[in-house]
């Protein structure tokens, strides 16, 4: 037993209350409905085991090829060099709840007309419900010249791709430091999970010179794909002042479409046609998009602005898709705006469970999700600004004290100690 | 906070504690026992309580002081991260944490020496 744990205590508090802990009188059914859920994810496993504990004939079916289960948010702690991989790697068996049917396989079709799925492995599995939490992919193809094999090598980094990337990028970034010269950061033009990672890795590289006496030898740019680095107005206001203060410039309406690894140059679509900058050091995003099973399904919205990636057509307060009713889209996958956070899935699975459990005793489903979404916005070695808002873009503050648009130590506390334990905690249906 | 649930914090720090939690819990019950113990026996034998508490406060109020220069290291954060009254605020409530174990302590080690000298 050292400091460390003994302190948990009082962290895990804050970020107990950060995630907005709740306390339903949980209704139990007995409905003996056969459920799939596709992706033992986030959403997934958290479902399940809140199902499991809830509706005890109902048959739980999990599809998952994926062994490992990350904590990716600890992604850019790693990216940061402060956490280890091993920090972040959990298995899935852990977590997985008892008397739920794993099936070790990806779904490889999605059939809602027949009420089915068939796996990667070709068996076939029918439902009454199917919850789909598969997560998204990050298509790092569609930029020219990149591949995730680069990530660590001729000064590209990416948070994004797991945590041996995360800690190769940290190394890349390490490596720039010492050399100096210019750093390009950006985000794609499609919608991305925890759309702060790539601007809390941009004022992380900045304290990290900053901190080693080397700011001056480095040139930070960010490269916004639209006219806003966020998409929440005062939020944007804020990280942009805060960006001018520390000589990171922008440039606006950049999307990366093609890199050169060898001559560490990058090209970007513009409103005035391709720009070419040269590089020292970048940190790729790539675009993020349903994952191809789904896109290839009859699921996602078939026309409008999240109809291009494939997001699962669902209504946005009970995350229900509205062509097949006996299907519900949670997490990253959903297509709804905004929530592609693990606050987001917090949120979410407990509405759709209330939901789904009431309409199974009989009776009417109430419960509503608002859209609500977080993300502790880094903005150096030891602050954050803790940013949490609904659907309509408003800041909602779960700690009167902790004021969203201000840097504190709190707020990085929460990132740094508090949110993994919630994390888990969330997995196994319990927060 | 209205919904605030005491189930999903003991998860969370289930969760966050993880090999840990048990032993925490066991410590922490065991001072507590220990303490009721020593206050019992420093009735029983008619000793005052003023030498283990101030003691304890002393002891207390010294690892906290340490404890909260120390909160920010621990966070890979440096002091100055401290910069606002709700970062102090946080990082006291934090350094209570050691600071009443130290201060326990210290109560239950004078309580024994003190008791065990009047039986001598
Ligand atoms: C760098 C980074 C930083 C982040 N920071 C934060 C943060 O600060 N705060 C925050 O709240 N969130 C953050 N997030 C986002 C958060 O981790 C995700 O939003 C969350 O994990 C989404 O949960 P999910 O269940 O939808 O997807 P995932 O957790 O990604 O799970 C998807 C699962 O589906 C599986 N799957 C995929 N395809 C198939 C298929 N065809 N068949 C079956 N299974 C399939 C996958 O194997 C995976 O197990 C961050 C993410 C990253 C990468």
């Amino acid at each position: 037993m050292n400091r460390r744990t003994f302190l948990l205590g009082g962290t895990s508090a804050l970020a107990a209350l950060s995630l907005g802990v709740s306390g339903t009188t949980a209704q139990t059914s007995d409905a003996p409905v056969n459920i799939v859920i596709a992706g033992a994810g986030a959403a997934g496993l958290s479902l399940a085991s809140r199902l499991r504990r809830r509706m005890s004939k109902a048959r739980i079916t999990i599809v998952d090829a994926k062994r490992e289960h990350y904590f990716q948010p600890g992604f850019t702690l790693i990216m940061a060099g402060l956490w280890q991989p091993d920090d972040v790697t959990e298995s899935n068996a852990d977590f997985m709840p008892r008397d739920v049917d794993w099936v070790e396989e990806a779904v490889a079709e999605f059939d809602p007309e027949s009420n089915s799925i068939t796996t990667s492995g070709g068996q076939r599995l029918g439902y009454d419900y199917l919850f789909v939490t598969t997560g998204l992919n990050l298509d790092y193809a569609a930029i020219e010249g990149m591949e995730t094999s680069l990530i660590g090598q001729e000064g590209i980094a990416s948070v994004y791709a797991g945590p041996e990337a995360a800690a190769a990028s940290s190394r890349a970034m390490d490596r720039f430091l010492e050399a100096g010269g210019t750093g390009l950061f950006g985000r794609p033009a499609t919608e991305i999970k925890c759309a702060g990672a790539p601007l809390k890795m941009t004022f992380i590289t900045e304290d990290r010179a900053r901190r080693q006496g080397r700011r001056e030898n480095v040139e930070l740019v960010y490269n916004a794909h639209n006219d806003t680095v966020f998409a929440i107005p005062p939020v944007n206001d804020k990280v942009e002042t805060l960006f001018a203060e520390r000589g990171v410039k922008v440039n606006h309406g950049h999307v990366l479409k093609a890199l050169e690894p060898g001559s560490r140059q990058a090209v970007y679509e513009t409103a005035d046609g391709e720009v070419t900058m040269d590089y020292d050091f970048i940190h790729v995003v790539p675009p993020m998009r349903a994952p191809d099973p789904v896109r290839n399904s009859p699921l996602p919205w078939q026309e409008g602005p999240l109809a291009a990636d494939g997001w699962i057509e669902a209504e946005r307060e009970t995350l229900r898709h509205p062509r097949y009713p006996n299907v519900f889209a949670l997490g990253d996958v959903a297509g709804v705006p905004r929530g592609k956070t693990a606050a987001s899935v917090k949120w979410q699975v407990p509405v759709v469970a209330d939901n789904f459990v009431a309409e199974t005793r009989g009776e009417e489903p109430v419960a509503a999700y608002n859209g609500y979404t977080s993300c502790p916005m880094v903005t150096a070695y030891g602050t954050a600004m803790l940013i949490e808002f609904d659907y309509e873009g408003n800041l909602i503050q779960s700690f009167p004290f902790i004021e969203p648009l201000e840097e504190r130590w709190v707020s990085w506390l929460i990132e740094e100690k508090g949110l993994k334990g919630a994390y888990l905690a969330m997995l196994r249906g319990r927060a | 906070m209205s919904e605030f649930d005491p189930l999903s914090l003991f998860a969370i720090l289930y969760e966050s504690f993880g090999v840990w939690f048990w032993p925490a819990v066991i410590l922490a019950c065991l001072l507590l026992v220990s303490i009721i113990a020593s206050v019992v026996l420093i009735r029983r034998k008619d000793l005052a309580f003023g030498r283990p508490v101030l003691i304890a406060l002393a002891v207390g109020a010294t690892t906290t002081f340490i404890a909260t220069l120390l909160a920010p290291a621990w966070t890979h954060a440096d002091l100055g991260a401290l910069g606002s009254i709700v970062d102090v605020v946080a990082a006291v409530a934090l350094a209570l944490v050691p600071g009443a174990a130290a201060a326990a302590l210290a109560f239950l080690l004078v309580a024994v020496i003190s008791t065990g000298r009047r039986r001598l």
